[in-house]
């Protein structure tokens, strides 16, 4: 049996809307191959009345099941590895002196999907923040199942290959059957929650960094404009936000100006423009 | 650039010289640590990185990287585990005993290719 | 002595799936599709028997083809290049590597022995002295190809 062209449009487009996963042409026997287990598991006879079924009537609980099986982990840690390095050697020095008085952090996480980035971040936090120090990180998503899987902090063993060191991988995990499972002093300091970047979005404390990092590709240009006034509205005046590698603000966002940080650039609101609430450093 | 190949499995072997191999590195290759240090102490350049598999007959790799601190003539080396081996302990175990970082086993190549370039090992522009 | 342990079929299916993700389906186009057919034919096997905190086997078995595939993806090679040593080295290699990861599920002192390969089809059961616990069976580009986990069903250990 193979997926029909039809059930895999489908399935593409529940996926894409749903989680931002864009599957290749190519990937047919990839999708039905994960998708058997998941109509076994739920008593389809196969997964051709598993998704005809889905299609007469909408079940959440069995679209997140089909997003979670699809979900391939290729997300590195520490992605790119340079803007991580930008937040080392020039975003927390200056942190540093500037939030003095609370010395307390606070990032955000846009578009966080299965939480390495965020995750990411509060390790790069744990290792360069002085003694005394804290920091909070929230990871929003789109996705209830991605949301879901971040607050799990569990990943397989071919994700946590990818790009993390060794030795933080022992430091920061802890081994829970087949998988490994970030440890709970770093966990408390991450939370996740469900949030549409393209909605307006709800009033709270504004973020010192957010990286947006990714997200912005899959929008066009009105609804990209959107995004970035939104976020602006959470960013501190003096707050950085990162970018994917490919993307910039320019053309689409006047009140943010790029400037260098370390070998990549950030983005930070430009003086005189609108912001986050207007607060003391 | 030189890359050697420590491994009991041929076919493991060939896997690790094509990745190392399409990162420019010449590749050698060893069977186990015993042939790896002997290939070694006969080498007048030392090679930049091993990649060195744990579990082998006469000399495992846990030994060759604990030799291999050991000697002066050696320190260049970047030494990298790739193993099945994936306890928490045995991961502390390689890295105290000297190796830079860990692949646990199966390892697809583009993850292999990040943890060379988290070793400043990767040509820039040559990941795939 | 054999501990109950808690490898199931969807930790199993998981491993077998990163193996093809790794080494025999880096694309994402030709995956297992899971057939749930633990009567599926086979004609070679390889496996690694595990000793210690628990005792059993964990094993790949599969069509001739399907093995003829598997070592041509596994060393980038045609099939028709793909040697008798070849097929041996990757079918051991294989089955070293889904021991190994399931060996590090089960409790700490599990020992892993050398993988023995077997590549004339055999009829009767291969571990007569072991129930399989877990399998995944499925076929790739339609043929048979199988990953089970046997636990040894003597009490005591074979060497005192």
């Amino acid at each position: 049996m193979t997926l029909s062209q039809a059930e895999f449009a489908f399935v593409s487009q529940l996926v894409r809307r749903e989680a931002s996963i864009v599957l290749a042409p190519g990937k047919e026997y990839l999708v039905e191959a994960r998708l058997i287990p998941v109509a076994r598991a739920v008593g389809a006879p196969s997964v051709t009345e598993f998704l005809a079924d889905l299609q007469r009537r909408p079940n959440p609980q069995n679209q997140r099941k089909i997003i979670d099986a699809l979900t391939t982990n290729e997300t590195s840690w520490f992605r790119d590895r340079e803007p991580f390095a930008a937040l080392t050697d020039v975003v927390l020095p200056e942190l540093v002196k500037s939030r003095a008085a609370t010395r307390k952090v606070r990032l955000w996480s846009a578009a966080s999907s299965s939480g390495q980035e965020a995750y990411s971040l509060a390790i790069t936090l744990q290792e360069n923040l002085p003694p005394g120090w804290s920091y909070e990180i929230m990871g929003t998503d789109i996705s209830t199942e991605m949301v879901k899987r971040a607050e799990t902090a569990e990943y397989s063993q071919v994700e946590v290959n990818r790009g993390l060191p060794a030795s933080q991988l022992v430091q920061y995990f802890e081994r829970v059957g087949a998988h490994w499972r970030i440890t709970q002093s770093l966990r408390r300091n991450v939370s996740f929650r469900l949030m549409n970047l393209t909605a307006p979005l709800p009033a709270m404390q504004p973020f010192d960094v957010i990286f947006l990092r990714n997200v912005l590709i899959y929008f066009d240009v009105a609804t990209k404009r959107t995004v970035l006034q939104n976020v602006a509205k959470l960013l501190r005046p003096d707050g950085w936000l990162f970018l994917g590698a490919a993307e910039t603000t320019i053309g689409i966002d006047d009140n943010y100006e790029r400037v260098a940080a370390g070998r990549t650039s950030a983005y930070r609101v430009r003086t005189g423009a609108p912001a986050g609430a207007a607060r003391r450093g | 650039m030189r890359a050697m190949v420590i491994d009991d499995s041929r076919a493991m072997r060939m896997i690790l010289k094509r990745i190392v191999t399409k990162l420019n590195f010449e590749a050698v290759e060893a069977g186990d640590g015993r042939e790896a240090l002997d290939l070694l102490a006969d080498m007048t350049e030392v090679p930049d990185l091993a990649l060195i598999d744990w579990n082998m007959p006469n000399m495992n790799g846990l030994e060759f990287v604990t030799n291999v601190r050991a000697d002066p003539r050696l320190r260049e080396m970047t030494l990298v585990m790739v193993t099945t081996e994936s306890e928490q302990s045995q991961i502390v175990r390689a890295l105290a005993a000297g190796a830079h970082e860990y692949v646990i086993k199966p390892f697809t190549e583009g993850a292999m290719i990040e943890k060379l370039a988290l070793l400043g090992l990767v040509p820039t522009g040559a990941n795939s | 002595m054999s501990v109950e342990v808690e490898v199931n079929e969807n930790d199993l299916a998981e491993m077998v799936e990163q193996v093809w993700m790794s080494y025999l389906d880096p694309e994402g186009i030709s995956p297992l599709i899971p057939t749930y057919d633990e009567n599926q034919p086979s004609e070679v096997h390889s496996s690694v028997s595990i000793t210690g905190s628990w005792t059993g086997h964990v094993v790949y078995a599969s069509s001739t083809a399907a093995a003829r595939r598997a070592a041509a993806a596994f060393l980038a090679m045609e099939v028709d290049e793909v040697s008798q040593e070849d097929l041996s080295d990757v079918l051991g290699e294989l089955a070293n590597i889904i021991g190994g990861n399931v060996k590090a599920m089960l409790p700490p002192g599990a020992l892993l022995s050398l993988p023995q390969v077997m590549l004339a089809p055999e009829n009767t059961t291969v571990y007569p002295n072991a129930e399989r616990i877990s399998g995944v069976y499925g076929l790739w580009e339609g043929e048979p190809v199988s990953v089970s986990m046997w636990q040894s069903r003597s009490e005591k250990k074979e060497e005192a």
